[in-house]
């Protein structure tokens, strides 16, 4: 049971952590605190993906070389998985760039309405 | 990887999330949330995954707690309690909880954590570790299928990272002189960096050390965790420093507006200019190894490797650029003349 528990308690946590940044999406009233709830389901999604490249007993996916360019044998079961690490990669630094994009949002929506608060910027709208 | 610190550093980033959406100063918020960044770049490191973990520590962990800081910096700090709906509350705790329990039903069918030949690991990924040193000479994996095998996503990502740029500063900036009488009444008292002779002396000394050591990230990604995107977003963190500890305006004689748009420009070109260089030359689209044509005293493998390194230096502009950009465009709240 203890095993089994710690061979799918990454997928679990996975899921908490996406439903957590899920639940901010919706539930909370401040436009920041949604910024971060969207980030905290990015992060669950990275997390998924490393998890999935990660293999048991092997090492970073940097290959071992000579200085002469001779190459060795190389068993890719005794790497991490490249390849997920690289979506990932990209996927945070964009991920920061759509952050940036949501918080000049909320800025400019701040400027207008004088609140972070969606009830308050409702009733400004609605007026 | 060690599971007794995995379960350990996992349990700890749920409970991080959590602090960081329950507090109410926003700042705190902030705060909290760059520590679970920087819990989460520990498990992915514990995991082998040392390029995402560096990206996240300089990105999750850094830069993105500096926007939102300086997001809050110009607006307002606490959140005033107010009578919530509960029943809107608990509908969304059902279709949250709900969503929670399908997701959890398919956690069964996963392959086993860390199995070598689950699906995954097999196919595509395996030729890119089988093959990376004799097809291009890098023993960095992930810089050769970032920068070669999947050159494509890089350009395109690079690319989501410039047009990010360009919608900020399409939706914040504000003419100077224009609507100067919105004073934003609940911000913070103006900043007056003359109070802090130590951080201004302190970061004076770290700005090049920092800039060197992000020269050495892009340089050195062949052959250690870095590249492109790591060493930009430590460029660009340096100047981000820059402006805080001393003003915008000290920033911006170094470094004007027009520049930061024209270098991220400049950033894409140079990435899609080395591909239509390789349609050029007769082949395809970011097709390197046609490049020892025109590289003095290279073959088609080291052809590669040496023009990663040319888009590497591409993606390392724009992502710099965007990320004081951005910066500057949130601090100033689009006026770009004073701030944080």
């Amino acid at each position: 049971m203890l095993q089994e528990l710690i061979a799918s308690y990454n997928y679990i946590i996975v899921v908490v952590i996406m439903m957590i940044g899920l639940w901010a999406m919706l539930a909370k009233q401040n436009l920041i605190k949604k910024c971060i709830g969207m980030a905290i389901f990015q992060t669950g999604i990275i997390l998924f993906y490393i998890s999935m490249g990660a293999k048991k007993g092997s090492t970073l996916p940097i290959l071992e070389h000579a200085h002469d360019g001779a190459h060795h044998a190389v068993v890719a079961a005794h790497y991490a998985n490249p390849l997920t690490q690289i979506l990932m990669l990209t996927a945070i630094v964009v991920g920061v760039a759509t952050l940036g994009v949501a918080l000049t949002l909320a800025q400019k929506v701040y400027q207008q309405n004088r609140s972070y608060h969606e009830d308050k910027i409702l009733e400004k709208l609605s007026k | 990887m060690i599971w007794q610190f995995d379960l350990i550093l996992l349990t700890l980033v749920v409970i991080f999330a959590l602090i960081s959406l329950r507090v109410k100063d926003l700042m705190g918020a902030s705060i909290v949330f760059g520590a679970y960044s920087f819990l989460m770049c520990l498990i992915w490191a514990g995991m082998g995954a040392v390029d995402v973990a560096f990206t996240e520590a300089a990105v999750g962990a850094g830069v993105s707690t500096v926007f939102m800081i300086a997001t809050i910096y110009n607006t307002g700090r606490m959140i005033k309690p107010r009578p919530q709906d509960m029943s809107f509350k608990l509908l969304m705790m059902l279709v949250v909880v709900i969503t929670g329990a399908f997701l959890l039903t398919a956690v069964n069918d996963f392959p086993e954590w860390g199995d070598p030949y689950s699906p995954v690991n097999d196919h595509v990924a395996a030729y890119y570790l089988t093959h990376s040193m004799s097809d291009t000479a890098v023993p960095n994996v992930v810089t050769s299928v970032l920068a070669d095998y999947r050159s494509f996503d890089t350009m395109f990502e690079t690319a989501v990272v410039f047009v990010a740029l360009i919608g900020i500063y399409g939706i914040i900036r504000r003419r100077r002189k224009q609507d100067d009488s919105d004073s934003d009444t609940d911000a913070l008292p103006p900043y007056d960096p003359s109070e802090s002779l130590i951080i201004r002396q302190a970061s004076r000394m770290m700005v090049p050390f920092m800039q060197i050591f992000a020269l050495y990230v892009v340089a050195h990604g062949h052959h250690s965790p870095g590249g492109g995107f790591q060493g930009g977003v430590i460029l660009g963190a340096s100047l981000i420093l820059y402006s805080m500890s001393y003003n915008l305006p000290t920033l911006f004689k170094k470094m004007t507006e027009k520049w930061i748009i024209l270098l991220s420009a400049i950033g894409v070109l140079i990435f899609s200019g080395v591909g239509v260089i390789c349609m050029m030359l007769g082949s395809n689209f970011l097709d390197y190894s046609v490049l020892s044509q025109i590289l003095p005293a290279t073959d088609s493998v080291m052809a590669r490797s040496h023009a990663m390194l040319i888009v590497e230096i591409g993606v390392a502009f724009t992502v710099m650029c965007a990320m004081v950009g951005i910066y500057t465009s949130l601090a100033s709240n689009g006026r770009f003349d004073k701030g944080l």
